[in-house]
């Protein structure tokens, strides 16, 4: 095979049996790789009533056909199981250098079954495979996993590891590879740490064959060049990171502050990309292939705070930052270093102690539980309870569950801003109206990057829509869903669609695998996976129901600034969602789509 | 006064975060901003074709394209304009 290196390796954990099998090219063809690929081997193989947290779910580490090519921004790979936090089908995608590492191997995917008895990392060194104690490893966080790992085996070997999130069952566990980069949201740590699976390190010396080296090259220049002349991909997000979207965000009025009760943090730009950049950041750092480099390498020099490592992304900066409505930048870049070192998803960290917050403003949540006064905009409270959540002390015990369950135990699970369980990120609905469709719509729980219409709807990429208007909505957020399916399965990062599409995508692929992908294969790809996705949930027990916001962006009247007086008009474009989707309005894809994608 | 909040790049060509200035719409605005920052800002915000699309001008939190009287847009005293340019993230 080309693009693909045709083997997928098997690991039974409670077994020890290790096996190496075919890829089938037609389901490769039909799902692509790293994403879809590793949802399409789990369907087959998994009940979607599975405990998440049993051993007879599974984990599979996926890469892409593109992953590990040149072809821009191709370190991508996807770890897949059902989610903890959700109960849904969970796919969580990371960069850095585990994905082409793992190709370099000789593997597309690693299928992780079983549990094993004592903690154990799995060492894939080419074709030698073999599982190996880490109960020296248990207790470690991420960096001192890896560096341990590094001098046990080579080092230049790639580790994805759990931290102690991950072993302590956190339900918002990450698998975090390469130190930083992170499969972070929907749980997928604490599934790795359910089977005691310290870590995957992975060393491969081949290489990735593609189909006609001209035609590759081609589309590969050809798409460089466009990432590399759009504003975006060669200034904004080089020079300023993610954290860039701070103030367009806040100036916008939906930037969610104080667990969603407003859309405006007065003090934003204390937090922002701007201020980052001028006094924080050390250096850029970019995944395989990339020339973007919007990661960050930080320093917080000195005072209570003082502490290095990367990031912290915009999402992670909003969700310790505005969303618990905290300013101090230097308690929140040690927030999210806790994170990355604990492998835990900083996002629904935050929003965790957010909800927290709001119960105690609501009277429902006491100092002495909490261990320390949980005001909004108490910056040791982000601090303090994150570390105690990846330890699971104290009042860190509850939030490890997630915000929904921690709620709901004190009665007011409408305060988890949360959907399927999952938090939402920091997009505002009620000032930014597709990203609620897409929040309410999402096959992974509350999620921005299934479909990003942030870009056309606060930034004007590729056009500029209105984000009050609804109506056509539906159309392009199934376009968005559709289209990201298709890319994270083809192992390629998300932030080049603003300067590329499935055109150029389509180019890449068909000239790696010499297969015809035209822009209509890979756009059915996409909507194909999606429908799998959507199977999945179904058969998992998710109905129509679940397609929802928080009541808060449902019924309460944003308060103040652009936005104010408007609600997120969900229930008006789910209708509308569903018929463009080919299903009924309950939710369901119709035998005459299905039959249509091949899923019949 | 109309308070103008300069964010990412646009800072970096204006050397501050933020300004104010009387006129009496958003053409106007610019205008005057020009004059006060330079050729350098005019490429920002202006293109041959016009306002550039390279530039995001939200008029109290409204995305200029989406008022309907775009760079005519009237202004009055306590509006903000905020003005970046191109940017994204995720």
């Amino acid at each position: 095979m080309y693009g693909w290196v045709g083997k997928i390796l098997r690991v039974n954990l409670g077994t020890g049996d290790v096996a190496v099998e075919d890829l089938c090219p037609e389901i490769a063809r039909k799902y692509l790789g790293a994403r879809g690929l590793g949802e399409k081997i789990f369907m087959d193989e998994v009940d979607p009533k599975v405990d998440p947290l049993g051993p007879e779910n599974k984990l599979i580490f996926a890469a892409g056909p593109l992953t590990g090519t040149m072809a821009p921004s191709a370190g991508r790979y996807n770890v897949v199981t059902k989610g903890p936090l959700t109960g849904t089908v969970a796919a969580s995608n990371s960069g850095g250098y585990f994905g082409p590492e793992l190709k370099y191997a000789g593997y597309d995917a690693i299928i992780i079954e079983g549990q094993a008895r004592e903690p154990v990392y799995l060492w894939i060194n080419n074709d030698k495979v073999k599982l190996r104690p880490a109960t020296h490893l248990w207790g470690k966080v991420v960096s001192e996993t890896t560096d341990s790992i590094l001098t046990e085996t080579d080092p230049e070997a790639k580790v994805a590891c759990i931290g102690p999130g991950g072993e302590n069952l956190v339900l918002f566990a990450g698998v975090v590879n390469d130190k930083h980069r992170a499969a972070g949201r929907t749980g997928v740590g604490a599934v790795m740490g359910a089977k005691k699976l310290k870590a995957v390190a992975v060393r491969g010396t081949g290489g990735v064959k593609v189909a006609d080296r001209d035609a590759f090259l081609k589309a590969v220049f050809a798409a460089r060049a466009k990432v590399l002349a759009h504003p975006v991909t060669s200034a904004g997000l080089p020079t300023y990171g993610t954290n860039i979207l701070v103030n367009v965000l806040n100036q916008a009025g939906a930037l969610p502050t104080r667990n969603f009760q407003t859309g405006y943090f007065e003090t934003a730009d204390k937090i922002s990309g701007e201020t980052h950049t001028a006094t924080r950041l050390v250096r850029k750092k970019a995944c395989f292939g990339c020339t973007m480099s919007c990661g960050r390498v930080t320093t917080v020099p000195g005072g209570p705070y003082a502490s290095s490592g990367e990031g912290p992304e915009y999402e992670a900066t909003w969700a310790f930052g505005a969303q618990c409505g905290v300013d101090d930048f230097d308690a929140i870049c040690k927030a999210n270093f806790l994170c990355n070192e604990l492998g835990i998803d900083p996002i629904s960290m935050g929003s965790t102690i957010a909800c927290a917050m709001n119960l105690y403003q609501e009277g429902l949540l006491d100092e002495a539980s909490a261990g320390l006064p949980l005001r909004f905009g108490n910056a040791a409270a982000i601090v303090k309870l994150t570390e105690d959540t990846g330890f699971k002390r104290g009042l860190g015990a509850e939030l490890a569950l997630g915000s929904y369950r921690f709620a709901e135990k004190r009665g007011r699970p409408d305060l988890s801003m949360s959907v399927k369980k999952q938090e939402i990120p920091a997009y505002e609905p009620r000032g930014v109206q597709g990203m609620g469709l897409e929040y309410a719509t999402s096959n992974r729980g509350g999620c921005h990057v299934r479909g990003y219409l942030t870009s056309p709807e606060i930034l004007g990429i590729p056009e500029k829509l209105d984000p009050d208007s609804i109506g056509e909505k539906p159309v392009w957020l199934k376009t968005f869903q559709d289209l990201t399916a298709a890319l994270d399965s083809s192992g390629v990062c998300l932030f080049l669609t603003f300067a590329i599409g499935a055109p150029e995508l389509a180019d890449l692929l068909t000239a790696a695998t010499g297969l015809e992908f035209t822009v209509d294969d890979f756009m059915i790809c996409g909507e194909r996976i999606w429908n799998l996705e959507r199977l999945f949930n179904l058969a998992a027990g998710l109905t129509a129901a679940d397609d929802t916001l928080p009541p808060r962006l449902l019924n309460e009247p944003m308060p103040s600034g652009p936005n104010q007086g408007k609600v997120a008009r969900v229930p008006e474009m789910l209708p509308s969602y569903y018929q463009v989707r080919g299903w009924t309005q309950e939710g369901t894809p119709t035998e005459e789509k299905l039959v249509a994608l091949g899923l019949a | 006064m109309v308070q103008v909040l300069f964010f990412a790049s646009i800072r970096e060509l204006t050397r501050t975060k933020a300004t104010e200035a009387t006129a009496a719409t958003v053409a106007e605005l610019l205008s005057q901003l020009i004059a006060r920052y330079g050729p350098k800002f005019e490429r920002a915000v202006y293109s041959s074709e016009g306002l550039s699309r390279e530039v995001i001008i939200m008029v109290n939190g409204k995305h200029l394209q989406h008022l309907p009287d775009g760079l005519r847009t009237k202004l009055v005293p306590g509006d903000t304009v905020a003005i970046f340019p191109l940017v994204a993230g995720g």
